[in-house]
């Protein structure tokens, strides 16, 4: 008995937490994606490569001498209009060319490539490691865990919860959920459906740029950081419901459980196909994922 | 007069004789000067045009983003480069690689085709990343390494025995298995099993009305382009010696949709000009700067944004109304327009 | 037997709202049975029923003595059914011919589906014959998306009767058309009863008069009467639920 005490506190607990902290920091680069995804239509799939411009964007402002702290803030604001000219200029052109779904996804596809390569002609394709701006290990039920994973976590509940807050009770929100659910209507009601989706976009961007600053002491900052987040990024958005920001956060804390608990048991190798399995068996049973589209309650 | 479909598909093939006019007259200067480099390349990209006739068929024909085709190709690939260390024989690894791709794809399509649109985009690209990754991390499977020291092989070919390290006759060669697979999926298109795949790409919700089953007519383009992929990567072990996972990556896969958008959706013919142009291309930038994905992202763009139809597709109209004249030049078996 | 098809109680509910509720009627071979009623009566919706695009909830479709209730539109089609659809249902990149030569591949056995189009003779002649019939002669090789209105819904009902099918389903087959146009549509129909049984929905009160043999009246999902036209326009429960508010 005493083992399995042992066993729940320094075994399995301290891999939850972990499995928790991984999973904020899915959910944070998936809030972004659903929130494109719900509002827009569109499968940003350079939402990867924002994610490593903003981690490379706060590497670079440290360089400068800005502290850590006012990047998690300064880092999203200089992402917004990154956003909106790449809304404006690139994707709001091929909205209305055959199958928006396909024609946007490649086009984000392309603009990945070329914006990866650019990280790696800037920074070049060595990989960084950004100092940690909570050093250290806090005792949590007799167990070390990094500090910075508890602020992370913690900051991590935060976003969300803001996010979640001015999507679904703000009026800014309810205009973009309007502009989501019918696009005529909402313009017919004085909605500004182009600066709608600028906005949305944009902020999308900002998010995942924000999880760029954010994971940066964690997870080390390298031009291809985002292919290895954007797969988990993905099935958190399809199993959580595409565009759904509640769904998200359930399908990431969910599934990066079952990540942490299974590779307790069984090689971390095979942790991605079952994730993936999961993936595959909500969209056989409930394609529409576990909740539903942003703007269609 | 002759259906704009089968006009529009003769249109590929006049395309398609181009290229076969080009890349011979290609072989017969390679050979002169004894090239093995280039030869080397152009097999490649030959090979990698069976990849991207695979995505046509999907995206061009029935409507379908797949974002994991490289899954088949790396199958087709790993299955092949296994068999030849084993027994290196050509005709039993082309056999192992088609029934493994064919039943990867049943498998596969089972999971794939329980969903449309997105979703299906999302799926397959799920689905071949899941491999590669498992494939990465295999030990028995050569892992990130791969599987190396495949040997060449002597292919017979009835009258004559080729040798997979001969340049100049494995590029015939596969030349030859191009032509094979565009063949059957510019016939198969082209029959009334063809008709209901494109019939799916522009009004799916229709075709349960014409008496067919749209899951199952959407399975067998999909397995019919497993299929494809798989016996184009087949070949890849023999003209490299290794496999690697990177096969299976998905910038694999996504580097044969470039191939596709840029030579032309929906042409067959487009994918391997596609691929042949992006290939050399590649290799062409290589040379004077590591940073291609830059350059190959921007014309890649530059083709969304400006030449959605891609090459084959921009020039096509002009074969098709040539084709048309002609047809209509041809003289009548039957009246059919006397009424005007 | 006269009796081509029964639709015996078919039900379906949406959230609470009984959209068809118990509705049963016989369409008698080679007669035009219409169905009318106010919007929102559930005409479409029994229409979807029967054709499989829905399934019922409860009740039975029976056509030929064969119950094919809560069977795929692939499966009915094999059965002998084919509908049209209210708002136009084509494959509109395509030409009138390619149109029609889809509808009509499913004359030629299954097996033969991997065969070239050119050794398909019984679909060819069967398009050649519709083209003639409907007077596409001129525009066969026209892309459908370029049609006028009334030609899309004509062709809607050519693309039926591609498959020769025994019941034919035409929902709203004159919406949207002109009055010569919808009057030459009211022929056509008429001379397809020859070879098909007519199963019809229409809002043009004159048409279902002067084209119906059997006339069904439904009521916020309910069957409210059923007759000969003169009978049921006679009915005073359908005066004051139809005809009353125009």
């Amino acid at each position: 008995m005493p083992d399995l005490i042992s066993y729940l506190q320094f075994v399995l607990a301290p891999q939850m937490l972990n499995g928790l902290a991984l999973g904020v920091s899915v959910i944070l680069v998936a809030l972004g994606l659903t929130i494109i995804f719900g509002l827009l239509d569109v499968i940003n799939m350079s939402h990867g490569e924002f994610y490593a411009v903003g981690a490379f964007g706060a590497l670079a402002l440290s360089a400068l001498g800005f502290n850590y702290w006012v990047l998690i803030a300064l880092v999203p604001i200089l992402m917004i209009p990154i956003g909106v000219l790449t809304e404006r200029f690139l994707i709001r052109r091929v909205y209305d060319g055959g199958d928006r779904h396909v024609s946007t996804l490649l086009l984000t596809f392309g603009l990945g490539m070329i914006a990866e390569d650019l990280l790696k002609i800037v920074f070049g394709p060595n990989t960084h490691r950004p100092e940690n701006p909570l050093p250290g290990a806090t005792e949590v039920l007799g167990v070390f865990i990094p500090t910075y994973r508890l602020f992370l976590i913690a900051i991590g509940a935060v976003v969300i919860v803001a996010v979640a807050l001015v999507v679904y009770r703000t009026r800014l929100g309810a205009m973009v959920r309007a502009a989501a659910f019918d696009r005529n209507m909402a313009a017919s009601l004085g909605v500004r459906v182009g600066w709608v989706y600028s906005g949305a976009f944009a902020f999308g961007v900002a998010l995942a740029g924000l999880a760029g600053v954010l994971l940066a002491p964690i997870y080390s900052v390298f031009p291809t950081m985002g292919h290895d987040f954007i797969l988990m990024a993905f099935t958190v958005v399809i199993v959580g419901g595409m565009g759904s920001i509640w769904g998200a956060v359930i399908a990431g804390v969910l599934l990066t459980q079952i990540q942490a608990i299974s590779s307790l048991v069984i090689s971390p190798v095979w942790a991605d196909p079952i994730v993936f399995g999961v993936m595959v068996l909500v969209l056989m049973f409930r394609p529409q994922g576990i909740f539903g589209r942003i703007g269609h309650a | 007069m002759h259906d704009r479909l089968d006009i529009s598909m003769r249109a590929n093939h006049v395309f398609f004789w181009i290229l076969v006019i080009v890349a011979l007259v290609f072989a017969a200067f390679a050979s002169f000067s004894g090239d093995v480099f280039y030869l080397r390349l152009a097999t490649e990209a030959l090979i990698l045009g069976g990849l991207a006739l695979s995505i046509d068929i999907l995206l061009g024909f029935t409507g379908l983003l797949s974002l994991g085709q490289a899954l088949y190709f790396g199958i087709g690939a790993y299955v092949s480069a296994l068999v030849l260390r084993e027994e290196p024989s050509f005709w039993l690894a082309m056999g192992a690689a088609g029934v493994s791709v064919l039943l990867a794809g049943i498998a596969g399509g089972l999971i794939a085709n329980r969903v449309r649109g997105v979703y299906f985009a999302l799926i397959t690209f799920g689905m071949a990343q899941v491999v590669a990754k498992v494939v990465y991390n295999s030990r028995e499977l050569g892992a990130s390494d791969g599987l190396i020291g495949i040997p060449v092989i002597e292919i017979p070919l009835g009258l004559i025995t080729l040798s997979a390290g001969d340049p100049l006759g494995f590029f015939l060669l596969t030349l030859v298995i191009i032509a094979l697979l565009y063949s059957v999926s510019a016939y198969l298109l082209g029959t009334p099993f063809g008709r209901i795949i494109i019939a799916l790409k522009a009004n799916e919700k229709r075709v349960p009305y014409l008496g067919y089953s749209t899951w199952a007519a959407r399975m067998a383009a999909y397995v019919l382009a497993a299929v494809i992929a798989g016996l184009a990567g087949a070949l890849y072990p023999m003209l490299r010696g290794f496999v690697s996972p990177e096969l299976l990556f998905f910038a694999t896969s996504g580097d044969a949709l470039i191939m596709v958008i840029v030579g032309g959706a929906g042409t067959l013919a487009g994918a391997i000009w596609g691929a042949v142009i992006l290939t050399m291309l590649k290799s062409v930038i290589g040379s004077w700067t590591e940073h291609h994905l830059i350059v190959i992202g921007l014309i890649f763009m530059s083709a969304i944004l400006f030449m959605p139809k891609g090459i084959v597709g921009m020039l096509k109209p002009f074969v098709e109304r040539n084709l048309l004249r002609n047809s209509a030049r041809q003289p009548k078996p039957e009246p059919e327009r006397t009424a005007l | 037997m006269t009796d081509i098809m029964q639709v015996e109680g078919l039900c379906i509910a949406f959230g609470g709202l009984k959209a068809v509720d118990g509705v049963s009627f016989t369409a008698e071979r080679n007669k035009i049975t219409t169905v009318i009623g106010p919007n929102g009566a559930g005409k479409t919706t029994l229409f979807n029923l029967i054709s499989g695009a829905l399934k019922p909830s409860g009740g039975r479709v029976i056509i030929k003595g064969k119950d094919v209730t809560g069977k795929g539109p692939a499966a009915l089609q094999e059965a002998g059914l084919a509908r049209s659809f209210q708002i136009t249902n084509l494959f509109f990149e395509m030409t009138v011919r390619e149109n029609l030569r889809l509808a009509a591949q499913r004359l030629e056995p299954v097996r033969q589906a991997l065969l070239p189009l050119r050794r398909h003779g019984r679909a060819a002649d069967k398009v050649t014959a519709l083209i003639e019939r409907f007077g596409f002669a001129e525009k066969a090789h026209e892309i459908v998306a370029a049609l006028s209105h009334g030609e899309q819904r004509r062709l809607e009902i050519a693309m039926c009767l591609a498959s020769e099918p025994q019941v034919l389903m035409l929902d709203e087959p004159t919406q949207g058309m002109s009055h010569g146009d919808t009057e030459d549509t009211a022929q056509l129909i008429r001379s397809l009863t020859d070879e098909v049984t007519i199963l019809l929905i229409e809002h043009d009160i004159g048409l279902v008069m002067s084209l119906s043999d059997h006339v069904v009246v439904m009521h916020q999902g309910r069957k409210l009467a059923e007759g000969i036209p003169a009978e049921v326009r006679a009915d005073s429960a359908v005066q004051a639920a139809y005809f009353g508010h125009g």
